[in-house]
């Protein structure tokens, strides 16, 4: 099973874009953003000293519905939280985030967004880079799965997530804070917390605490921490933007 | 607060710069709450909220069943200033209105066909067993496929200032909604088996149905075969669809907790009238027996409760470099303990507060008859307080206010 296909700025028009594909969910993310804009007839809802922030989440197969309103509402808390939205330029303003959801399981009435939301989620951050949008701190996320016997899926297909017992997405910011979490299901707080270390290490590689030096996690077991794949994305973006100069030199 | 006014009593000189606390509280929200949060220590004052609550306390609740006559089941729940009213309505679902019936319920009934093939010699307690199992997993499908319970939030109601009445829902009505009725879903609140309308072919002499069990328990001595024929001649023709409309009437922060638990209470006094398939009417006829409706048996209690957190520094959110690790983050709170705090977890949030906290936590817990505590759900979002050893005090404070939510659900 091979890792996330990111793509940053697939789309000329935006100012901002980036696709997301994870192949063990199967879920493939179109995102892009615009900021900051002006944002038309809504002198009311704008806040004088900060940006507004707009969360559009459009499903493959059927207009929008509950389900999108609520996911929209999480991403937003979520990104909210990570847009400087108080810098030069931006209070008053808009900042746009569409995502389209490409391929993959579509979501009926009153089913789980969580499969898609760290797709949704990294698409978000990713297009938000793109489009050089001020940021705190850059996040990660992942999906996981706890079946009825107790063992932990890293983001399971659509099959593993009806028989699972719980359902739980974590996102960490780069430097490793629990930002979001949303877990559904049955389960209690120690299978939580055998989660919780699971999706730091998916996340984040290694353990980043505890200074015994024993506790640094098998690396190898995860692949590459999410983090580092956000991290690579940009870094091969701007190393081919700036292949002229690079080679010049 | 107090020193403020203090301050104002001891200098009369200069009254124009004193303000009456409500005033304060609309110009510097922020500061107002933080003032009650962290008196100075000099003014022997204990850390307390605005609303006069310590911070992990709940608003007063109370709840009231069977209020309105027209619906199956009705609650009214006061959190607060929160009130919600909730009525669930129960209509008829026939089998034969529902397109894929046909298809998915030769497929999704294997538990009678299973039992008939394989195993006839089967005893018939065993079989309850089966079947009980079977159910637990036709009942996700069937609730879930058929769109048995439909839940809907209504703001519009002119509950708070900012929602204009007879307006189109909000995004927060929505996804409030959505929320309760995922919810709904996957704690498998209401079982499937109480929903459904059987017919039974008369089978020599009318036999009397009900429940689909019934029929098992009554062959013990009639040997596997009569179980058989009994079971062949049973049908599911309709299903009871719940419409459960919840109306947010005022609006004082925490909608989610007000609304789940007035759903909660709607459910526990929902009643369904007995319900068969009348043959010579092809429909669906009810006993208008008061006598003969039956309640339905949810699973377990799903209490939710939740939280806000406050931050002392206000631009916490928008400073570019300030953000520590999370490790310093840690170390930080170390030095904290003695010191001076800088955020507070306040539970159930009203309105003033929520305007002022960014980051939000919610948690669903039930409690297993013998006080094991189940979580259904965790949500955390837009902050970076809240991480493992906070949240796991919150799932101790969500497993007391099980206890209070249990006991006024009790009574009432």
């Amino acid at each position: 099973m091979g890792g996330p296909i990111a793509v940053l700025h697939p789309l000329d028009r935006a100012d901002g874009s980036a696709s997301y594909k994870c192949p063990s969910t199967g879920s493939n993310i179109l995102g892009s953003v615009n900021a900051p804009i002006e944002l038309p007839g809504r002198r009311d809802a704008l806040k004088p000293e900060e940006a507004t922030i707009e969360v559009f989440v459009k499903p493959g197969t059927a207009p929008g519905g509950v389900g999108e309103r609520y996911v929209e509402g999480i991403l937003r808390t979520a990104l909210g939280r990570v847009i400087l939205g108080r810098e030069k330029g931006y209070p008053r303003r808009g900042v746009v985030i569409t995502l389209a959801i490409v391929g993959g399981e579509s979501v009926g009435r009153g089913g789980s967004y969580l499969p898609l939301l760290p797709a949704l989620l990294h698409t978000a951050t990713l297009a938000l880079l793109s489009a050089s949008v001020p940021l705190s701190v850059t996040l990660s996320a992942t999906v996981l799965a706890v079946n009825s016997a107790g063992e932990i899926t890293r983001e399971p297909s659509a099959k593993e997530v009806t028989t699972a017992t719980s359902l739980h997405v974590l996102a960490f910011t780069s430097k490793g804070h629990l930002l979001l979490n949303e877990s559904e299901g049955t389960f209690t707080f120690d299978t939580w917390d055998d989660v919780y270390e699971r999706a730091l290490a998916i996340c984040h590689g290694s353990s980043t605490f505890g200074s015994d030096g024993d506790v640094a996690m098998a690396e190898t077991t995860e692949g590459q921490p999410l983090d580092g794949i956000v991290r690579d994305t940009v870094e091969d973006h701007i190393h081919r933007d700036y292949a002229w100069k690079i080679d010049a030199a | 607060m107090a020193s403020t006014t203090a301050a104002a009593a001891s200098q009369p000189a200069a009254p124009s710069l004193a303000l009456p606390p409500s005033q304060f509280a609309r110009l510097q929200p922020h500061a107002y709450l933080l003032a009650h949060l962290s008196p100075p220590a000099s003014s022997q004052q204990p850390s307390i909220r605005a609303n006069g609550r310590a911070p992990s306390q709940f608003r007063v609740t109370s709840a009231n069943t069977g209020s309105l006559t027209h619906t199956n089941g009705s609650a009214v729940v006061r959190v607060g200033d929160t009130t919600a009213v909730c009525g669930v309505k129960a209509e008829i679902l026939h089998t034969e209105d529902i397109a894929s019936w046909s298809v998915s319920h030769s497929s999704s009934s294997p538990s009678n066909k299973r039992r008939k093939l394989t195993n006839p010699t089967e005893k018939p307690g065993e079989d309850r067993e089966d079947g009980s199992k079977d159910d637990e997993d036709d009942d996700n499908s069937y609730i879930e496929d058929f769109s048995l319970l439909v839940p809907n939030l209504s703001l519009s109601t002119g509950c708070a200032p900012g929602f204009i009445p007879g307006a189109p829902p909000s995004a927060l009505a929505q996804s409030l909604s959505h929320q309760i009725l995922s919810l709904l879903h996957s704690s498998r609140l209401v079982r499937a088996e109480d929903l459904e309308i059987w017919y039974q072919r008369p089978n020599f002499g009318a036999e009397e149905l009900e429940r689909h069990n019934e029929g098992e328990q009554m062959d013990v001595d009639a040997g596997p075969e009569a179980e058989e024929a009994n079971l062949e001649a049973r049908e599911i023709k309709a299903f009871w669809v719940l419409y459960i409309d919840i109306m947010i009437i005022s609006l004082a922060g925490n909608p989610f907790d007000a609304a789940w638990t007035a759903v909660l209470a709607a459910l526990r006094d929902t009643k369904l009238p007995r319900a068969w398939w009348d043959v010579d009417n092809e429909t669906v006829v009810c006993s208008d027996l008061v006598s003969e409706a039956r309640k339905l048996s949810l699973r377990g209690l799903p209490v939710a409760s939740s939280f806000g957190v406050f931050e002392a520094d206000a631009a916490a959110g928008w400073r570019a470099v300030v953000i520590p690790d999370a490790e310093e983050e840690r170390k930080l709170a170390e030095s904290e303990r003695k010191g001076i705090q800088r955020r507070w977890i306040l539970a159930d949030p009203d309105g003033y507060e929520e305007g002022l906290t960014q980051e939000r936590v919610s948690l669903v817990v039930d409690k297993t008859s013998n006080g094991k505590v189940k979580l259904l759900k965790m949500e955390k979002n837009g902050g970076f307080a809240v991480d493992r050893k906070e949240l796991k005090d919150l799932v101790d404070i969500s497993a007391r206010r099980w206890d209070d939510i249990n006991q006024i659900l009790q009574r009432c």
